[in-house]
């Protein structure tokens, strides 16, 4: 005679508090996952764009493509020794920052500009133009990059915009970098730009493909003692992993400080949840104790369950989080004080930490309790 | 097993001082074409069909039956804890079915007393703190509410408890505990479902006696359900509920 | 006793839980503090900014240099009181004692009449005007780098070859809070007069000056740049609030961020309220029945559920309000406004996030307690006696 609503009431409650605590959970997993995937896609945007068998050649004493100068005659120079790459080629360019004014919003900021020979596209396979059409060399006509396009005024594919007094720039297209921090940049013609800035028989990198990657011991040899200059050879990836640095460290940081901070919430409703689930079942408890299972099975058990609901939250948060696959996220580079736009990024490894911090958190949560209920005497089982 | 199913209304009869004369005064329980349908996933269960009852004003009455039988069913319906699929429920002179739920908790709070097997009472709350709360739902200030209380611990016997924890009662103290809470507010019915169930022998007696008590010196109805043949022979009245149907 | 002491009683009854709730609560509110007094302090940068010092730099590119004669131009604008110059140097410790601090070629004479919220001795700016090679740094920067009056520092260059020795002669203070107290600055002329700034002879980076009417700011910027639309180097000036503003554009989605988390951190909070509050009501579900017996309407047991629940919120959010107080004002706020003048020049929880705070604790408390409380006294009274739980 007892109605079934009795028995179904009971079930839902406690598929409540199950989903409150796995939800709970799946929020904490979510900020620390799109942490690791925002730290993830600075470090792609700032690392695709460096290959192995490529070096950047800058002044000493610079620390970036910005603040560097070196005299154009030096380019053939570089060319010279037995490690280059001849088909691979050689090519200096120049990286400004120039202040454009927001589109949509008031006030404003650094964009990158690169000035770059008639062979700087073809060096890296990876640009495609996705829109309108590559710029012709000795003219004024530019492209920019797809993370930026549209965000600044006038630089967006049909638009023009002045690099300085009556010298306009026209925006005949548009060009993806395999999501590398190239699309963060708009690229001209070396010589217009460096010219209507002042800059002539002046570039800030030179870029050499050489013929293996092993050659970059003999080749940064030869260029760094060579008495006719002074200049830092580094490997393309190896700069680029320390231009990365600054901004990655600071995201990244920012992120998990956040989620760690989370966590301990997290991990104090997932005790509270056991907690109750071993009050209530006190009596099975002892039941099971009496039949002869010992404490340790029975710790086990209960930590085991707190783990599986933290993982089943892990994945919910795994899941939702890929939602931001497609959002974009404008920062600072800190190092050149120009806006990038970052790409979250997903990789097995974001995965795999975030369900390791899940069970974690289902460990720490739910270890007292389990304890607790170890400690449940067979007695138990037969109070009333 | 019973005497009477049905009461009539005949004339009543006074003493010298106008008071009515017990046994033939008029029905405090008027239960007529009583029916109770209650549904197991989509399939029916008829518990009660055309109960007719009828429970004289200052009665001790016993409700006995098997499990199943509707005993249960029947005392909430009695008490306004439930409401009949069919029929019609006077109690108290109140038509129970045309009254709301919150009318009923007001009527109940006025009118019942309860007994439950499991005594029931609030275990983070004190003796006396439990035998109050009937009162906080009227608006006695707080020391006419701690007479009331004192009163009806006196009657149960138990004053030097007050301030006990339900845990640190035994079950007969705890079951007087809660006869004193359900008298607190001075109703005129009090409905009791196995009060005996969950005791020893000896306070069983204890209880049943108290019980004789508010019947015989307060003039309280009490209408109790019980499996209990030592609880059945202290009333006065005996029914037996079998199959939903009172004999 | 009345239905309060009922309400307290009953928190009491599981202490641990109740403990565990009000420590998650606690910790919520402390979290969702910190985010938003970071957030709020970020754009507190701006705020503090000046409108009656503008800033002229080159229009196309802040790495562009101008030419130094511009400086008599601006003082010829009659809404500009004093006007000064600095040229970036990219300043680097050579024994890298810090990673990074702001170093500037200044003109000695009016820099610090302009910046006038750095206080320096009379006595040391007349020997720096006395010193060619003279430097003066800020109070925390001459902590950090160990140097005091008098001593001798090496600094390299991201732009410029080679060491550059300097003459420490003076040390400013803060006159403000929101004063920077990390930039070294010396003579622009000590490095105008090196051989090795033959490419930047007589350019200077920006000016700032300071001006009489600084409701018109917008304005006199447009009158500076009027009068250099002619010429091939064109100037950008903005009043220093103008500049914070735009520079903090670039920070719009990472605050957004910011904002989303907070929000997360509060949902987190009211999901291990609610969870909570579930448990004990199930827990209590026969002793509701009995209560309703009694007599108790549905509306009481309500209002004990919802009162139970908004108990355990407001202690959970005046510890984590007191903790705050603490924790912040007293201890990582100090921390951050001395060692991150730059991006956290006040770094306080304002009363407006405390009370933020408490109010939406509390709110979320009932919101948590809503629904297992409406559940609960929904229940008819016959089933709720039957619950064994």
């Amino acid at each position: 005679m007892v109605p079934i609503q009795y028995n179904a009431r009971s079930l839902l409650v406690r598929k409540v508090t199950s989903l409150a605590t796995a939800g709970g959970i799946a929020l904490v997993v979510f900020v620390f996952a799109a942490a690791l995937m925002l730290g993830e896609g600075v470090k792609h945007a700032l690392t695709t764009a460096g290959r192995a068998d490529t070096v950047i050649i800058l002044r000493k004493g610079s620390d970036a493509e910005l603040s560097s100068a070196i005299g154009n005659d030096y380019i053939g120079l570089f060319r010279g020794p037995a490690q280059v790459s001849q088909a691979g080629g050689v090519i200096g360019e120049i990286v400004v920052v120039i202040t454009a004014e927001r589109a949509g919003a008031t006030g404003v900021s650094n964009v990158l500009v690169r000035g770059t020979p008639p062979d700087g596209i073809a060096f890296r396979p990876e640009i495609k133009i996705t829109s309108g059409r590559a710029p012709r060399p000795g003219t004024s006509e530019v492209i920019v990059g797809k993370g930026i396009s549209g965000r600044f005024k006038g630089i967006a594919p049909g638009g023009s915009f002045e690099l300085r007094r009556n010298r306009p720039l026209q925006v005949v297209g548009e060009f993806t970098a395999d999501g590398s921090s190239y699309e963060s940049e708009v690229w001209g013609d070396l010589d217009v730009i460096r010219n209507a800035l002042g800059r002539e028989a002046v570039v800030s990198s030179v870029r050499v493909r050489l013929n293996r990657p092993a050659d970059f011991d003999a080749y940064r040899q030869t260029i760094e003692t060579d008495k006719r200059f002074s200049m830092k050879v580094m490997r393309e990836a190896d700069y680029y992993e320390k231009q990365s640095q600054a901004t990655s460290g600071f995201l990244k940081g920012i992120g998990l400080a956040v989620a760690i901070m989370f966590s301990l919430a997290a991990m104090i409703g997932a005790a509270i949840t056991m907690n109750g689930a071993v009050a209530h079942r006190t009596r099975e408890i002892g039941t099971l104790r009496a039949l002869g299972f010992s404490r340790r099975a029975i710790l086990t058990s209960f930590v085991l369950e707190a783990i599986v609901l933290a993982i089943a939250g892990g994945v919910i948060g795994s899941v939702l989080v890929l939602l931001l696959s497609s959002v974009s996220f404008p920062v600072l580079n800190f190092q050149t004080f120009s806006e990038i736009v970052i790409r979250f990024r997903a990789t097995p490894a974001v995965f795999a930490w975030s369900l390791g911090f899940s069970a974690f958190m289902g460990l720490a949560g739910g270890l007292f309790p389990a304890i607790r209920a170890s400690r449940v005497s067979p007695v138990e089982a037969m109070r009333g | 097993m019973s005497e009477t199913s049905q009461m009539s209304e005949t004339s009543t009869t006074s003493d010298k001082a106008g008071h009515p004369v017990r046994g033939q005064s008029r029905s405090i329980v008027k239960l007529s074409g009583i029916a109770k349908t209650f549904y197991r996933g989509s399939e029916p269960i008829q518990v009660l069909d055309g109960l007719d009852l009828d429970v004289p004003d200052g009665s001790f009455e016993a409700l006995m039956g098997p499990s199943g039988s509707g005993k249960s069913t029947l005392l909430n319906i009695i008490a306004g804890l439930d409401r009949p699929t069919g029929g019609t429920v006077i109690v108290a002179d109140a038509d129970l079915t045309r009254m709301s739920d919150g009318q009923l908790a007001k009527w109940r709070s006025q009118t019942i007393g309860f007994v439950f097997q499991s005594f029931n009472l609030i275990p983070v709350l004190t003796a006396a703190q439990n035998v109050e709360l009937p009162l906080l739902l009227t608006s006695l200030s707080r020391s006419q509410r701690a007479k009331h209380v004192a009163t009806a611990m006196r009657i149960v016997g138990l004053e030097d408890r007050m301030h006990h924890y339900p845990r640190q009662l035994s079950g007969g103290q705890e079951q007087r505990v809660a006869i004193a809470r359900a008298i607190v507010n001075d109703p005129k019915i009090i409905v009791a479902d196995e009060p005996t169930g969950d005791l020893d022998r000896k306070s069983a007696d204890d209880v049943l006696t108290l019980m004789e008590r508010l019947n015989k010196e307060m003039n309280k109805t009490i209408f109790m359900v019980t499996h209990d043949p030592a609880a059945a022979e202290r009333a006065g009245v005996r029914r037996k509920l079998d199959k939903g149907a009172l004999q | 006793m009345n239905l309060a002491t009922y309400a307290r009683a009953n928190l009491f009854r599981r202490r641990g839980r109740a403990i565990l709730t009000v420590m998650a609560v606690t910790v919520a509110v402390l979290i969702f503090c910190l985010i938003r007094t970071a957030v709020v302090a970020w754009n507190a940068g701006a705020d503090e900014a000046a409108t009656d010092r503008l800033s002229t730099r080159h229009k196309v590119s802040i790495t562009m240099s101008l030419p130094k004669r511009y400086i008599d131009e601006i003082r010829q604008v009659p809404d500009v009181k004093a006007a000064t110059w600095a040229s970036w140097f990219g300043a680097k410790d050579p024994k890298e004692r810090i990673p990074f601090f702001a170093g500037f070629a200044v003109d000695h004479e009016s820099w610090f009449d302009v910046l006038d919220e750095m206080k320096v001795p009379a006595d040391q700016l007349a020997t720096w005007k006395q010193t060619p090679d003279g430097a003066i740094l800020g109070d925390l920067l001459a902590r950090n780098l160990g140097v005091k009056v008098g001593d001798r520092l090496v600094i390299t260059s991201d732009i410029y070859p080679g060491d550059w020795p300097l003459t420490v002669v003076g040390i400013y203070t803060p006159l403000r809070k929101t004063a920077d107290r990390n930039t070294l600055v010396f003579r622009w002329d000590h490095v105008n007069n090196d051989p090795r700034a033959v490419y930047s002879r007589d350019k200077i980076g920006w000016m700032v000056s300071r001006i009489t009417d600084s409701v018109h700011s917008a304005d006199i910027s447009r009158k500076i740049d009027a009068k250099f639309e002619e010429h091939d180097d064109q100037t950008l000036t903005m009043s220093e609030r103008a500049f914070q503003l735009s520079f903090l554009g670039g920070f719009t989605a990472v605050l957004g961020a910011f904002d989303l988390v907070s929000l997360v951190i509060l949902l987190i909070m009211t999901l291990i309220l609610a969870n909570t509050i579930a448990m004990s009501v199930r827990e209590r579900t026969h002793e509701y029945g009995v209560l309703r017996a009694i007599g108790f309407p549905p509306g009481h047991i309500l209002g004990f559920i919802l009162g139970e629940a908004l108990l355990i919120a407001l202690v959970g959010g005046l510890v984590g309000v007191a903790l705050v107080i603490g924790v912040i004002n007293h201890g990582l706020g100090p921390f951050m406004e001395e060692n991150m003048t730059g991006f956290f020049p006040y770094f306080r929880a304002p009363a407006s996030v405390l009370l933020l705070a408490l109010g939406a604790s509390v709110g979320l408390g009932v919101v948590a307690g809503a629904i297992p409380a409406v559940l609960a006294s929904r229940l008819k009274v016959t089933d709720a006696l039957r619950r064994v739980d």
